[in-house]
């Protein structure tokens, strides 16, 4: 990589090191893991950097898509024990009113309880969240870092919501 | 709310990702269904929620140190390998050049168009407007090209319209407009004839995908899929006959 180039990766991928770091941080629920997944993230980063052809207002996307993966590969490597049970969007989807126990755990912490809420979704739900509420990614780019198609994300996304609504009405007026 | 689909649909219509044209036919709804309203109101109040309670978080001085460090030492390429990868270029260029000599212009641009349709089906690269609203779509186009693609709604025959996005074929910007049979992707490319009149074989066949090619006076017309020759020809033929149809 030439000093050019060098620049280039400082200008355009560097200022996301936040973004990356806050992703990372939700993906593996904790401070440690998040530190070891976006340095591993920005490694990969600058080794596939030549790669990257897009515009500077792409290379969020682009990079956010780099720590989704690696935070997948980090959590098949650390929980290959639990992956028995796959994500499946119908079953993890409808069964929104008769089970959320956080609501028991929410009322005792109300600043917490979306956090929490937050965190005890299902992966697939919870990188959606984050990606729109947080990182503010449009359909599209939500799309290209997750590997699915812009009607998933929509669905996805309204359920993960409807999911976060209940842990809120649990401890609130709503 | 009784119809998650309604729900999805609300959704992306808070977070200004629906069509134009659909977003005017849910604000008609949602201003006369009281249902709506509170969960409109609902969503309003989580987001306002997340936005005040649900924390970003900040990449700690080590983290931001181990990769500034790490980006330094990347750029000594050690000399070997920077002759490796000049000699490897070198042989790339040259085959290249060949291949780009021993083809006929037709020909590249079949490529181009044959690369479009395989790039389009990557994930999250068919459309850049979803929607299978003609009069969404066609508008879409404006202002990004220097000519408006006439688009078509051929659901009734079986053949419905998926979106539309630009792409970059033969050296220049075009607009791609994507198509669907059941679960086969149909490609169409097209611009202008007094851009530059392809001269390329009607019918070829590469890797299991089908590319159909015709001029109209208007129109030079690329239609890619990996959907059965027979099919892909009644499409066409539904093209051209909208085509000579129009004023």
């Amino acid at each position: 990589m030439d000093s050019h180039e060098q620049a280039r990766f400082e200008s355009t991928v560097l200022p996301h090191l936040d973004a990356a770091y806050t992703l990372a941080r939700y993906l593996t629920r904790n401070d440690h893991d998040a530190e070891d997944v976006a340095q591993d993230a920005y490694l990969r980063a600058l080794r596939y950097f030549d790669g990257f052809r897009g515009e500077a207002s792409n290379a969020r996307a682009w990079v956010l898509a780099i720590v989704r993966n690696t935070a997948y590969t980090w959590r098949r490597r650390h929980h290959s024990d639990t992956l028995g049970t796959e994500f499946n969007e119908e079953l993890h989807s409808d069964s929104v009113a008769d089970e959320h126990p956080e609501a028991t755990l929410l009322k005792r912490d109300a600043g917490e309880s979306l956090t929490r809420a937050l965190d005890r979704l299902p992966i697939e739900f919870r990188e959606v969240i984050v990606l729109r509420e947080l990182e503010g990614l449009s359909y599209k780019e939500i799309s290209d870092v997750a590997g699915v198609p812009v009607g998933t994300v929509m669905s996805r996304l309204s359920r993960a919501r409807e999911r976060l609504q209940h842990a809120l009405c649990a401890v609130e007026e709503c | 709310m009784s119809h998650p689909n309604f729900a999805s649909q609300l959704d992306a219509y808070l977070d200004g990702e629906l069509a134009p044209v659909d977003a005017r036919e849910l604000e008609a709804h949602v201003a006369q269904c009281r249902e709506c309203i509170e969960f409109r109101d609902r969503r309003l109040a989580l987001r306002a929620a997340i936005k005040a309670r649900v924390p970003t978080f900040q990449a700690s001085d080590i983290l931001r140190q181990r990769v500034r460090s790490a980006l330094h030492k990347h750029s000594t390429i050690r000399p070997w390998r920077t002759l490796a990868i000049a000699a490897s270029l070198a042989v790339v260029a040259l085959g290249t050049w060949q291949f780009a000599t021993r083809r006929s212009a037709g020909e590249a641009l079949a490529a181009d168009v044959f690369t479009s349709h395989v790039r389009s089906l990557m994930p999250g690269h068919l459309t850049d407007v979803l929607s299978s609203d003609q009069h969404t779509v066609k508008p879409w186009f404006n202002g990004k090209l220097d000519y408006s693609p006439p688009v078509y709604d051929f659901a009734g025959r079986g053949y419905p319209l998926i979106g539309g996005r630009l792409d970059y074929v033969g050296g220049s910007s075009v607009a791609a407009l994507v198509y669907a049979r059941r679960q086969h992707m149909i490609n169409v490319v097209l611009w202008p004839t007094a851009r530059s009149r392809a001269q390329g074989p009607a019918t070829q066949t590469r890797q299991g995908y089908h590319l159909l090619h015709w001029n109209t006076s208007a129109y030079v017309y690329w239609v890619v899929s990996d959907l059965g020759l027979v099919e892909l020809r009644e499409f066409s033929q539904l093209l051209q006959e909208a085509d000579s149809a129009r004023p």
